[in-house]
């Protein structure tokens, strides 16, 4: 007969541990998922995903090896693999010259190393052209304005003029 | 606009476009036109650059991006009939109002070229506009460059290692000729040899 307070032999099973902020899902390249993907972390895919992927708050990597065909709904999406699909995005979507994608692209920013494939249809979120400061004063928003940031140039020596 | 002259004027003959860049007024005139359809819908058909998306996708309702050089390129890589890239432009009928085609003929035999034509005929809405740029003979370099759009219509060619497509030097008439089913309205020499065209579908 066991007593109440007998101390057991073997430790109990520890409790799962909270779990780190920067934490990410790997689904590694011998995987293959078909369906809905919610999350509450960061994801990287290296297999093969057809369906939906939905992490709102989180960022999205579709690595290298990775091959995805769905929806995607996240804070911000990186391409490196292959991508067929609509991203929405509330932040950044980067794509990396590895990447070949196809679909739409809503976010609020866009970039894209030359080499990457793309065949897109990009819409940038807008906010209105002129906005009204406290001072009453239009305000000209960032993306209405030419480009800003400095260009890689074909001889980095020559200045524009 | 009808007159189909070639315009010196506000361009940079004495510096290398490449290095320095060259005050587009093809580019200006294109993204003026393309202001007043009511669509605003862009093809560009690459090589697709991040500060275009940027600078297309701030000024036209929808940017589309179909990166035509890259295709070509893995075409040719895996010597694979060139003709299958036409596949990836599968929209539908009169779906914009612009076509940017950069340098993509130069990169094209006629037969090609005319299919590109053909295409680009039929994407475009009445009153669209096509944007082309023709290397002519080029000294030094024939790689393949992304003609990168700055400040004030200003653009620089940023040349992409990665794409190894021959050239094919073609002249002002070659052009008007593959042109065909368009109305020229615009042309710009940019430098000798170095020209930016701009077509009208009826």
């Amino acid at each position: 007969m066991l007593k109440k307070n007998r101390k057991a032999t073997a430790e109990p099973p520890a409790p799962p541990k909270p779990v780190p902020v920067d934490q990410k899902t790997i689904i590694g390249d011998q995987i293959s998922i078909e369906g809905t993907i919610r999350g509450k972390e960061d994801l990287l895919i290296e297999g093969s995903v057809k369906g939906s992927i939905e992490v709102k708050a989180h960022r999205l990597t579709v690595g290298v090896k990775g091959q995805v065909e769905a929806e995607i709904l996240a804070a911000n999406v990186t391409v490196s693999g292959r991508l067929a699909g609509n991203v929405n995005a509330t932040g950044k979507v980067e794509i990396t010259k590895e990447a070949d994608f196809s679909g739409e692209i809503k976010a609020r920013s866009i970039s894209v190393e030359d080499g990457a494939y793309l065949k897109a249809v990009i819409e940038m979120d807008r906010e209105p052209l002129n906005r009204v400061s406290p001072s009453g004063k239009p305000v000209e928003k960032t993306f209405s304005e030419p480009i800003k940031e400095s260009l890689i140039l074909a001889d980095k020596g020559s200045k524009g003029n | 606009m009808t007159a189909f002259t070639a315009d010196r004027k506000n361009t940079d003959l004495k510096h290398d476009p490449g290095a320095v860049g060259y005050s587009s007024n093809a580019l200006e005139l294109f993204m003026e036109h393309l202001q007043q359809r009511p669509e605003r819908k862009l093809l560009d058909v690459g090589p697709v650059c991040q500060e275009n998306i940027r600078f297309f996708a701030s000024r036209v309702k929808k940017l589309y991006v179909c990166d035509m050089f890259i295709r070509l390129d893995r075409c040719i890589r895996k010597g694979i009939p060139v003709d299958q890239i036409w596949e990836k432009l599968d929209y539908p009928p009169q779906s914009f109002d612009g076509i940017l085609l950069w340098e993509l003929a130069d990169r094209l035999d006629d037969a090609d070229v005319k299919r590109l034509v053909t295409l680009c005929h039929s994407l475009l809405r009445p009153g669209g506009m096509v944007m082309a740029v023709v290397l002519g003979d080029q000294p030094g370099s024939s790689g393949a460059n992304a003609f990168v759009v700055g400040q004030n219509f200003r653009v620089y060619l940023r040349p992409q290692p990665h794409l190894h497509l021959p050239l094919r030097s073609r002249q002002n008439r070659d052009v008007l000729s593959m042109m065909a089913p368009f109305i020229p309205a615009k042309s710009f020499i940019c430098r000798p040899g170095f020209m930016e065209f701009l077509f009208r579908r009826e």
